[in-house]
């Protein structure tokens, strides 16, 4: 009875209180954080689990979307607070086991990845909920409602008429208390988890800052520059290069260390041949704040266009775009040819501006990878024009995405999805037409 | 003494049961308007919520022959294929089909076409059960 009652008054809870907001970058129990890295020339997903206590475990999983054997990841936690470090090794796999680490306090700490010769530092704030009186009003309230119940029944079984009036009545005490919290407790504000970061409360009538809540500001921070780079500075085909993105503020010059999570990673990057039969989508490492580097080839020469969707703390979602040439002999090296599929198109002709239905078989059945079951990447031939489209539930070995072309053209698209231990990439083109009645 | 505090006892789980059989109880129909430069519409939702869904289309101003209605989630980058409605009669568009398949708030744009023109209206709907 008690466990049902909890239950219930759990649920009414969770309804009233509503959905919690997506944590960018916290650890918390129940919202593992999960963070593709292209590292050691793989695609892995680095997963942490949240903890319910500190000092308490922490566990450590990389999730493999690629075909590896025995890869093994250094991982190294620090709390930025006291410099507390702790060490272990997990190992890249389809199904990996996790490592644990002893988390010893909540707040703000950095995860080092070291795979191959590359090194990543993942910034993370590990929070725990404190102890709520309110729910041990509830609970209590109930709980003191049952137990008096009880005893008012058993008492009036045996016939105390007054002893069982005050033990019914304390019973009914109880249960209003917790269904006064219950109407109540959304009313109320929320105490923040332990290791939350500092917010400022909205001043009233304080001019820039009114409206803002919880330390934010009105229309969010500003936008971040970018400035691509490879080193070297003109790769040649087949070599072995960085691509180095710095991220620096458009208002303060400083270096922007400040990216959540965006579908699953710090950044996406989209390395595309200008003529679109290269094509790469990447996760780079972070290696200093506000740097993103990630170690790529190209086997052919020419040019390369390169897409950086990133998102910034507080701010919107954005692409930052970049190009570099590689350099070599025209003649030798080839990308591998990939076999273009054909999607069923609906319309089959599609017009610009209007939503066209994209839709192909999958070889399997797809295996969420970056928080969706398949990716697709459209890009206009000319490479001025880049989008980022999701599939939206379709079930069975299939994928369908939904997408406006912005205006007449050819598009050069790439659908993705992971299924077993590959990510599959299958390429094909879309010819848009203009729409004469829009016009 | 005694019919009070039973009295109060059934107040308190009344209260309790409306507030978790309210919350889960059916969100309210959803009715919003819209007007372009062609056509107006008052659009209906009965129930607004994930999967199946009716969306009703009377146009209040215009004369259009065909509507086909899509949704997307601006805030999660979601969208969802088009879908034509039905005509039962001159003005009024039905159609039914998957528009939401994720509470939030959504955008739902109605392509209207007829002798005046293509036209896209769009209202805000959120989706909460």
């Amino acid at each position: 009875m008690i466990r049902v009652l909890r239950v219930l008054c759990l649920a009414a809870v969770l309804m009233l209180a509503g959905a919690a907001p997506a944590a960018a970058h916290n650890v918390t129990v129940g919202a593992d954080l999960r963070i593709a890295q292209t590292i050691a020339g793989t695609e892995v997903t680095v997963v942490i689990k949240g903890t319910k206590r500190v000092p308490g475990p922490l566990q450590i999983g990389v999730i493999a979307f690629q075909p590896v054997t025995d890869l093994p990841v250094a991982l190294e936690l620090r709390s930025v607070a006291d410099g507390r470090t702790v060490t272990g090794v997990a190992r890249a796999a389809y199904e990996p086991q996790y490592t644990q680490l002893t988390v010893d306090r909540t707040g703000p700490h950095e995860l080092t990845l070291r795979a191959g010769n590359e090194t990543a530092v993942v910034p993370f704030r590990v929070l725990v909920d404190r102890g709520s009186p309110i729910e041990l009003l509830i609970y209590g309230g109930l709980l003191v409602a049952a137990l008096l119940l009880i005893g008012g029944l058993l008492t009036g079984a045996l016939a105390r008429r007054n002893q069982a009036m005050l033990l019914t009545g304390g019973a009914a005490i109880g249960l209003t208390v917790a269904a006064m919290v219950v109407i109540f407790e959304p009313l109320l504000p929320a105490s923040p988890p332990d290791g939350a970061p500092p917010t400022v409360a909205p001043t009233v009538g304080a001019g820039m800052g009114a409206g803002a809540a919880s330390g934010t500001q009105t229309g969010g921070r500003p936008f971040a520059q970018g400035r691509m780079a490879t080193l070297p500075a003109r790769p040649a085909a087949g070599e072995e290069f960085t691509l180095r993105l710095d991220l620096v503020d458009g208002s303060t010059g400083r270096p922007v260390d400040d990216l959540v999570l965006h579908h699953e990673a710090l950044t996406h990057v989209i390395v595309t041949s200008e003529d679109g039969r290269y094509f790469r989508h990447i996760h780079p490492l972070r290696t200093a704040p506000g740097r993103l580097e990630v170690k790529m080839r190209a086997d052919r020469p020419g040019r390369y266009l390169a897409y950086a969707e990133l998102e910034r703390e507080d701010s919107g979602g954005q692409l930052i775009t970049g190009e570099f040439t590689i350099s070599g002999d025209t003649s030798v090296g080839a990308e591998t040819p990939v076999e273009a599929v054909t999607p069923l198109l609906q319309p089959t002709a599609p017009v610009a501006g209007r939503p066209t239905t994209i839709e192909l078989n999958t070889s399997g059945t797809p295996r969420p990878w970056l928080g969706m079951t398949g990716h697709l990447i459209i890009r206009s031939q000319d490479g001025t024009f880049l989008g980022h489209v999701h599939e939206m539930g379709t079930p069975g070995p299939r994928l369908r995405f939904t997408f406006s072309f912005p205006s007449a053209g050819r598009y050069l698209a790439w659908a993705q999805y992971a299924t077993g231990d590959h990510i599959v990439t299958a390429p094909f083109t879309i010819n848009v037409t203009a729409s004469g009645a829009a016009q | 003494m005694k019919r009070a505090a039973v009295a109060v006892a059934v107040l308190a789980v009344a209260v309790v049961t409306f507030l978790i059989v309210g919350r889960n109880s059916a969100p309210d129909p959803l009715q919003v308007t819209a007007r372009g430069t062609h056509y107006a519409a008052t659009v209906s939702i009965d129930r607004p919520t994930t999967g199946r869904v009716v969306v009703d289309v009377r146009l209040t101003s215009g004369d259009a022959n065909s509507a086909a209605l899509s949704a997307v989630m601006p805030t999660m980058g979601h969208a969802m294929p088009e879908i034509t409605a039905q005509k039962p009669e001159p003005g009024h568009f039905v159609a039914e089909g998957e528009f939401f398949p994720m509470t939030g708030v959504w955008e739902l744009s109605i392509r209207l076409n007829g002798p005046a023109g293509e036209e896209v209206l769009t209202v805000n709907a959120p989706i909460t059960g």
